[in-house]
């Protein structure tokens, strides 16, 4: 059933699934507890109905945590309720969230306990703020509210009229020039998304939802599309326990990014000789039967390695300003080489080699970056993808190349190599700098500014340069650290606009 | 201790046992991913049979470090 709203999704699946696991999580070593779709959305509904209570229905709320059941609730109590969810990175630097939590204009921040330091940032930089929840304090204090004892002195049965066009979700995505960018999506681009294609999973399919949850792939694919197709989505508690807890679990399904899917294929590959039941049964289990995969280029002998131990790789293409997909692979229709064909609602063009797609997951624009978003969508539209390609005549998607600069690392991170430069490039003795993805890891290639070196009588000026490194890498969030230096002789060379050659 | 971290480092990354150092850092030097390191540690749990938090273990960017976060949860737990 395509769904135009988030709560659509919540309401007809509380209805068709009831008591059956919507959500299933660890509570100790090896047990597990778990909630219902019925559970689910009693308790979205009276976090509804808690900020209500707040005044602050219909405000933008900042959500920050690991994925736990609490996450779920508070989302959809926020959006459900007409309000904004800004769900944030749970690992960024304190000062990047709460500088995000101003941007979003955001009134009341979710918070779980593992980030008490930003919490207790939050109160002093964010001025706008006027309610901080911790989602794992027992008893409420004047300066931040316990979570449960909000949500559990409501009633159940909030009710309010969510329209399609209500903007539901502010979703920061890597800027060009170091400002993260607020996509804005709407119920519509999100609940569209998750739904208008079927994909045939079986209903309570079992999914491990391992990836990060402010990311929209795992939002959408993971959270919306999995509650609406009736699966029970089983959180990974700690990418350390993956393994552990696949045993535990036992998924059919897991969605993941390129990184994990080649190392899995390590683990594979050193079992080589033993027959693939036994190998599959060792990693995966036997229930196991499908990976999506999407937030980076996957290298298509993947497919046909997991192929041989019965494991079946979806690959798909988007990005958050399409709430994300815009194509995916089906099981019944595997074309190697392409990213699947476009999902139901998006419709896509070639123009200058540029790919662009239009239709109803495409989102409302940049929040409060009107150049940003001029540059991103047209006025009939179109979004501008940044990346090359095309579509061929059976739908399916071609990916040729990038047009953008962004350095898309294997586990699905967006990364503009113009931030890290202007940082790293504030330091006198960088005079220029070259940030770019090598084998894999982000590398840094800078020509030193030799005469500072020498008035300082700095004679190290690899180590020097590696401090900077170093530095700037202590305060930046793992995925955007540089892993790599190389020093240069001689300048760059430039384009006729004085701006340094990439390629 | 370092031993057996060394043993477990050269399962998962391309790298001799002579060339692990204590100040050999796991991403710069070793090669690890994000992910390698994050399945290690996993491994390392059992090994030592001990609790590591994912936020702590974010921290540790060298083999010496390692050693001695898991000396120090291995004492506490």
């Amino acid at each position: 059933m395509v769904c135009s709203t988030i709560r659509e999704i919540i309401t007809y699946t509380s209805q068709k699934y009831g008591e059956a696991d919507a959500v299933r999580y660890k509570i100790s070593k090896n047990e597990i507890g778990a909630k219902s779709y019925q559970a689910l959305r009693t308790d979205s509904e009276r976090f509804s109905a808690a900020l209500k209570e707040l005044g602050e229905q219909g405000q933008h709320v900042a959500l920050t945590g690991m994925t736990s059941y609490a996450w779920l609730v508070a989302y959809f109590g926020i959006v459900n309720s007409k309000s904004v969810a800004v769900p944030l990175d749970v690992s960024l630097p304190a000062a990047e969230m709460c500088d995000l939590i101003d941007r979003a204009d955001a009134t009341v921040f979710v918070a779980d306990e593992v980030r008490a330091d930003v919490i207790a940032a939050a109160k002093e930089s964010c001025p706008k703020l006027k309610y901080i929840i911790s989602m794992q304090k027992e008893e409420s204090s004047p300066e931040v509210l316990s979570f449960w004892q909000l949500v559990n002195g409501q009633e159940p049965g909030f009710s309010c009229e969510v329209q399609p066009d209500d903007l539901a979700t502010i979703m920061f995505t890597s800027g060009t020039t170091g400002k993260s960018k607020g996509v804005m999506l709407t119920h519509r681009n999100m609940a569209e998304n998750a739904t208008c294609l079927d994909m045939k999973f079986e209903e309570h399919s079992v999914l491990l939802s391992v990836l990060p949850i402010h990311h929209a792939y795992c939002l959408s694919m993971d959270i919306l599309k999995g509650l609406s197709t009736g699966a029970v989505i089983c959180i990974n508690d700690s990418l350390i326990r993956m393994a552990k807890n696949i045993r535990l679990f036992k998924p059919n399904i897991i969605l993941m990014v390129p990184l994990m899917i080649e190392t899995m294929a390590k683990k594979l590959e050193d079992a080589q000789g033993l027959p693939p039941e036994i190998v599959k049964k060792e990693v995966f289990g036997e229930q196991f039967h499908t990976i999506c995969s999407g937030g980076a280029y996957l290298p298509p002998a993947m497919l046909d390695l997991f192929g041989k131990y019965g494991i079946t790789i979806l690959q798909g293409y988007g990005m958050t300003e399409c709430a994300p997909v815009i194509s995916t692979t089906v099981s019944w229709n595997v074309r190697k080489g392409t990213v699947g064909q476009l999902i139901p609602n998006c419709e896509a063009k070639t123009v200058d080699e540029e790919l662009w797609v239009r239709g109803s997951s495409v989102m409302q624009g940049y929040y409060k970056m009107p150049e940003e978003t001029k540059a991103a969508l047209t006025e009939d539209g179109w979004l501008r993808t940044g990346d090359l390609g095309y579509v061929d005549e059976d739908g399916f998607v071609h990916l040729t190349g990038r047009k953008k600069n962004l350095i898309i690392t294997k586990n699905g991170e967006n990364v503009s190599p113009e931030e890290l430069e202007n940082k790293i490039g504030e330091n006198r003795l960088v005079q220029e700098i070259l940030v770019r993805e090598n084998e894999g890891v982000i590398e840094a290639e800078i020509f030193p500014d030799y005469e500072y070196a020498e008035k300082k009588a700095i004679t190290d000026i690899r180590a020097a340069l590696q401090e900077i490194i170093d530095a700037y890498n202590e305060g930046a969030v793992a995925y955007k650290k540089v892993y790599r230096l190389k020093v240069r002789e001689t300048e760059f060379e430039k384009t006729p606009s004085k701006k340094i050659k990439r390629y | 201790m370092f031993e057996k971290l060394v043993e477990i480092i050269c399962n998962y990354v391309e790298v001799e046992p002579a060339d692990v150092q204590r100040e050999s850092r796991f991403m710069e030097d070793l090669g690890f991913t994000s992910f390698d390191f994050m399945s290690m540690l996993g491994e390392l749990e059992d090994e030592f049979d001990v609790e590591i938090e994912q936020q702590e273990a974010a921290g540790i960017r060298t083999v010496g470090e390692a050693v001695d976060y898991l000396t120090k949860l291995a004492e506490k737990q």
